[in-house]
């Protein structure tokens, strides 16, 4: 009964409904796309950095991984001494540098990481072996279109130029093993790994024993922080920054985006609320002699109020799900805008649809619209039903 | 002072190293290794002008060298270094070539061309006769590190986009809302011989100064959130870069979208009220 006289009101001003639900829906979306991008970067972010085990990133002291070219000096001691750290499963030393393909009519030139092909975490190979001998390499699709080569070429490779000498430093012939997907960089990114020491003997004096990062994996249900003062304690030049930490760094330097999120996710649910509650107050208003004959002829104050909460719900459950597909939709494009960042990684969205996130956050909205019309819906019901009736017969 | 890890450039003329100075000391100090500082290092590790500080290529490293602050610059606004939060050092070339070992080799050289057709030349030369230099042209790179902001501008314009589109919904609902409560009004008025005309005239000016204001107060909000906007993020990324700039083409465009919908929304409520007969409107 009461959900029939609700519909049966909302229908009345169907126009008007219309209008608000399509605010609500509006307003719903942009709320959704705002959860979605406050949680987004935080998860995505988490489980690349998650994946293959790798829980505590070690580079140079105050320098988040690849934020300079600092390297670590003594690498190897230093992984050893890593390795001896109790909970400390594995140890992947990482050695960034730029190296230049030879052989075209100008070099071209890549990021190479040196990485031990055994226990790295850097890459997924499609195609092809990893590189376990000295003079292999495996690179990334957009390094292999970039200098025309395929599996089981030889390529002409330096790590730099000597223009006195007008002659390439850290020349080297390195046959291709494989293609790989590079997880840190993105798909447009000319990128090739090689073996730690190959990177290290081609970069001479300046990069012998020396590592950009440790990438280090602890057993499983072993608390990463105690790990991480452990190899900060044992090794006083590093820092050594866990999952977590480095999440919250990355969080820190995006935070413009995360408030943005926030103020505009706030703005939505308001903005939602105004209209659900000027909707229900405008009707109420209209329909005072309305409700003071219901109440003349004995329908309690509850009922009413009941029916006039139910509306507010409808406007906001109807426009709640509009809004569903509204905000799915526009998130895509929202996230199709934010990876055109330059070197953003292929596994990082910024907009995540996580289900609890999204409707606790459409919940709240619906929440909202209980809550306008509560009050109006009360204070309709509460007048005296003879003064009202009087008022709205003689106008 | 425990060891701060900094990103150290070489020193050049101020006015032209995208940076202010704030603070230096007198020229005739100036004598020993000097080296200028950011303002936010100088706050952060209480450092003034005059100080002596040690320099070390590697934390901890005993070999050191101990130079005298002579200046503590301000960044100038760059949009490209607001999330970065690493402090600079300012050296003199050759300084920093033997404090790092480095030799006698740089990064990269920035060339003062007479413009023009000499550009061109200068780049072509270069990249054809010297080994192991790639030239670029300043604003091919102005281009390439200009991307990120590319970026964001479009994800701001969809953003605005989408609030518009709520804004309007939103403002298009209140003004039919407003209308329609004057039903016993423009009932009256209809009864005591006014032309529907006149009725939809007189309902439409109500709507569109209802709009002017709105918008205007809006305009003033939006400059208070603008301040707040930017005061708050220059605070938290110490920058002086505005991050949020009316320009009187946002004013305009705002003003006039929510006139031409409130007068919009107005005309078609009042035309409605105007055609339904004036009884109606009274419920009777």
């Amino acid at each position: 009964m009461r959900l029939q006289l609700a519909v049966l009101s909302l229908r009345r001003h169907a126009s008007r409904t219309l209008l608000a639900m399509l605010g609500v829906a509006v307003s719903a979306a942009m709320l959704l796309d705002m959860v979605m991008l406050a949680t987004g970067m935080r998860e995505s972010f988490a489980s690349l950095l998650g994946r293959n085990g790798f829980t505590i990133r070690v580079s140079p002291r105050g320098t988040l991984p690849f934020d300079s070219e600092a390297t670590i000096a003594k690498a190897g001691d230093g992984a050893a001494i890593i390795r001896r750290i109790t909970g400390v499963t594995a140890v992947s030393p990482v050695l960034g540098a730029t190296i230049h393909v030879l052989g075209g009519s100008a070099p071209i030139a890549a990021f190479a990481l040196g990485i031990d092909p055994a226990v790295q975490g850097d890459y997924e190979l499609i195609e092809g072996a990893h590189p376990s001998v000295p003079d292999a390499i495996v690179a990334s699709d957009a390094l292999l279109r970039a200098i025309s080569a395929g599996l089981g070429d030889t390529l002409d490779v330096a790590a730099g130029f000597d223009p006195q000498l007008q002659t390439y430093a850290g020349r080297r012939r390195l046959v291709m093993t494989g293609r790989a997907r590079f997880l840190f960089l993105s798909a447009t990114d000319r990128a090739a790994a090689l073996p730690l020491a190959t990177v290290q003997g081609m970069g001479g004096a300046t990069r012998a024993d020396r590592a950009s990062l440790f990438m280090v994996r602890t057993a499983p249900g072993v608390d990463p922080e105690p790990v991480r003062a452990s190899i900060e304690r044992s090794l006083p030049r590093v820092t050594a920054l866990s999952t977590a930490g480095a999440v919250a760094e990355a969080e820190n330097r995006l935070s413009y985006f995360r408030q943005l999120a926030f103020i505009l996710g706030a703005v939505s649910l308001i903005v939602g609320f105004l209209l659900v509650t000027t909707i229900v107050t405008v009707g109420v208003n209209e329909r005072l002699g309305e409700i003071a004959v219901m109440r003349a002829i004995g329908v309690s104050r509850a009922h009413i109020v009941h029916q006039i909460v139910i509306e507010g719900i409808g406007l906001s459950v109807l426009g709640a799900a509009a809004g569903l597909g509204l905000g799915l939709v526009t998130a895509r494009y929202l996230n199709s805008i934010l990876r055109g960042f330059p070197g953003l990684p292929d596994a990082i969205d910024f907009f995540l649809f996580q289900p609890g996130a999204a409707f606790r956050a459409l919940g709240l909205l619906v929440a909202s619209g209980i809550a306008a019309g509560i009050y109006p819906s009360w204070r309709a019901a509460s007048l005296p039903i003879s003064t009202t009736l009087r008022e709205e017969a003689v106008g | 002072m425990s060891a701060l890890r900094v990103l150290a450039i070489v020193l050049l003329p101020l006015t032209s190293a995208g940076a202010q100075r704030i603070d230096s000391m007198a020229p005739a100090l100036a004598a020993e290794r000097t080296i200028a500082i950011d303002e936010r290092l100088a706050t952060d590790a209480s450092i003034r002008v005059g100080d002596r500080v040690v320099l070390a290529p590697e934390p901890g490293e005993p070999a050191g060298d101990t130079v005298r602050v002579a200046a503590i610059v301000r960044r100038r606004a760059d949009p490209s270094e607001v999330a970065r939060s690493e402090y600079r050092v300012r050296l003199h070339l050759d300084h920093l070539q033997q404090l790092i070992r480095y030799g006698d080799r740089v990064d990269r050289f920035a060339v003062l061309t007479a413009g023009g057709a000499a550009t061109d030349s200068v780049l072509r030369r270069i990249n054809s006769t010297a080994f192991g230099f790639r030239a670029h042209r300043s604003r091919d790179i102005a281009v390439e590190t200009s991307k990120t902001f590319l970026v964001v501008s479009r994800f701001h314009r969809a953003i605005g986009v989408i609030t518009i589109v709520a804004s309007a919904t939103f403002l298009l609902c209140i003004m039919l809302l407003k209308v329609d409560e004057r039903r016993r009004d423009v009932a009256a008025m209809r009864l005591m011989g006014i032309s529907r005309a006149t009725v939809v005239r007189s309902v439409m000016l109500e709507a569109s100064f209802v709009a002017l204001v709105g918008s205007l107060f809006g305009v003033a909000l939006g400059f208070a959130t603008s301040a707040f906007v930017n005061s708050h993020y220059q605070s938290v990324y110490r920058t002086p870069l505005r991050f949020a700039i009316i320009t009187p083409g946002t004013v305009v465009f705002s003003v006039m979208l929510s006139l031409m919908l409130g007068i919009g929304a107005g005309v078609l409520a009042a035309r409605r009220l105007a055609r339904t007969p004036p009884l109606t409107l009274f419920g009777r």
